[in-house]
């Protein structure tokens, strides 16, 4: 089954920036971001799944980009330490205080980054990015609570409270 | 720290040319896709196709092959070209009265038996033979099963026919016949009443009926002093060659 134009650009512009993100935690340049982000939309148009709600529609989105891009990194022998500089098409755009941030969080293990994305910023809670990665609800409260203190480390200060 | 971590992932977003190159590349893929399928499921038709081409042309060729042919003589000469199926696939007429005969007949496709008996209960046979001709029926097939069948079920249906007579042979010999222009039954009678009348030709003996070519060979026979053998009827069957009814 094929999806309609509409439906993908609907999809695009809704989840678009969501992919881009996880894109960002996980990956270490430009191209393989472009590369996943057109995999995981080929998916969807080319998928038969119906989706139950949009938070479900969201969930999928999420878990098909994570793990595009485990399998990318899989297949490859990639740095760990990454430069914003490198992932993002116009790094002067973004706001020096956001780019600390942003740079810290990439900083954090692998494991680390995904949670502080959905929790922070997506706002899912602990057991609702368990049921998305495929984790037990405590692994993702313990994985919380130690980024959370190790952001506070990096950026210093109880600002980050 | 939460608010500010948000706002800065907020600040990462999907830049305008990654999205419409993704929609490019997304809408030429699923075009792809919806084109290569109909492309794909023609060219899966082809094998499928050749398959049933050669079901066809096996079955054309087991239905149309003659496996058994009979011919059947008096004056009217006609071929009958018989299936392994036991259906008659052709019907030829070997002289003008063979082929004015089979104009009166529709026997082709029917089984040989009741095509064979529509020959014989046909107005223009059923007149010869109350006119004390002669009738010679020969059986030609390759394997021995069924034409061995075909000839016992002929034998028997002959048998209520006077002057009527059954034989069987080998196909071998059919085909010089056939290249002659005769049928199979004349073609018996041609070659013995040459070999007693070097001097007959093939046109002759063609508009003969079996009962001048059997009265001329028995007057040869008369004037032989040579002493060989010639039976009442003129000529020997084939090896399997039998008699029918006297």
């Amino acid at each position: 089954m094929m999806r309609s134009e509409q439906e993908v650009n609907r999809v695009i512009e809704l989840y678009g920036d969501t992919v881009r993100r996880i894109c960002m935690i996980y990956l270490k340049n430009y191209a393989d971001t472009e590369d996943i982000f057109q995999n995981v939309f080929l998916k969807y148009a080319t998928s038969s799944i119906i989706f139950e709600n949009d938070e479900h529609e969201k969930a999928w989105f999420i878990r098909v980009t994570i793990n595009k891009c485990k399998d990318l990194l899989k297949s490859f022998f990639r740095s760990r330490t990454v430069s914003l500089d490198d992932i993002v098409e116009k790094p002067e755009m973004i706001l020096s205080d956001y780019r600390e941030i942003l740079e810290a969080v990439l900083s954090l293990p692998q494991k680390y980054r995904n949670v502080v994305y959905l929790h922070y910023y997506e706002g899912y809670t602990a057991p609702q990015i368990g049921h998305i990665l495929g984790k037990n609800a405590n692994t993702v409260y313990t994985l919380l609570t130690r980024s959370k203190k190790m952001l506070r480390e990096k950026l210093g200060g109880d600002e980050y409270e | 720290m939460n608010k500010k971590i948000k706002t800065a992932f907020g600040q990462i977003q999907a830049e305008e040319q990654l999205k419409n190159k993704t929609k490019d590349f997304v809408f030429n893929k699923v075009n792809d896709y919806n084109s290569k399928p109909q492309k794909t499921r023609g060219w899966r038709l082809v094998p499928i196709a050749i398959w049933m081409l050669f079901v066809f042309m096996g079955g054309y060729w087991l239905y149309f092959t003659p496996t058994v042919a009979i011919s059947i003589d008096v004056n009217p000469s006609i071929e009958l070209g018989v299936n392994r199926f036991d259906r008659v696939i052709s019907v030829t007429g070997y002289n003008e009265g063979g082929q004015e005969l089979i104009k009166s007949l529709d026997i082709e496709h029917m089984n040989y038996n009741d095509a064979v008996n529509q020959v014989l209960n046909s107005q223009d046979i059923t007149n010869l033979m109350s006119n004390n001709e002669i009738m010679t029926i020969w059986v030609i097939g390759e394997d021995g099963k069924q034409s061995t069948r075909i000839f016992s079920n002929l034998e028997s249906c002959t048998a209520k026919t006077e002057n009527a007579y059954c034989y069987h042979a080998q196909k071998k010999e059919v085909e010089e016949a056939h290249d002659l222009g005769l049928s199979y039954g004349k073609y018996k009678a041609y070659s013995k009443i040459k070999s007693l009348d070097p001097d007959i030709t093939l046109e002759e003996v063609r508009e003969m009926t079996m009962k001048e070519i059997n009265d001329l060979i028995n007057s040869f026979s008369q004037k032989n002093t040579n002493g060989i053998n010639v039976n009442e009827h003129g000529y020997q069957g084939g090896e399997h060659g039998h008699r029918g009814h006297e």
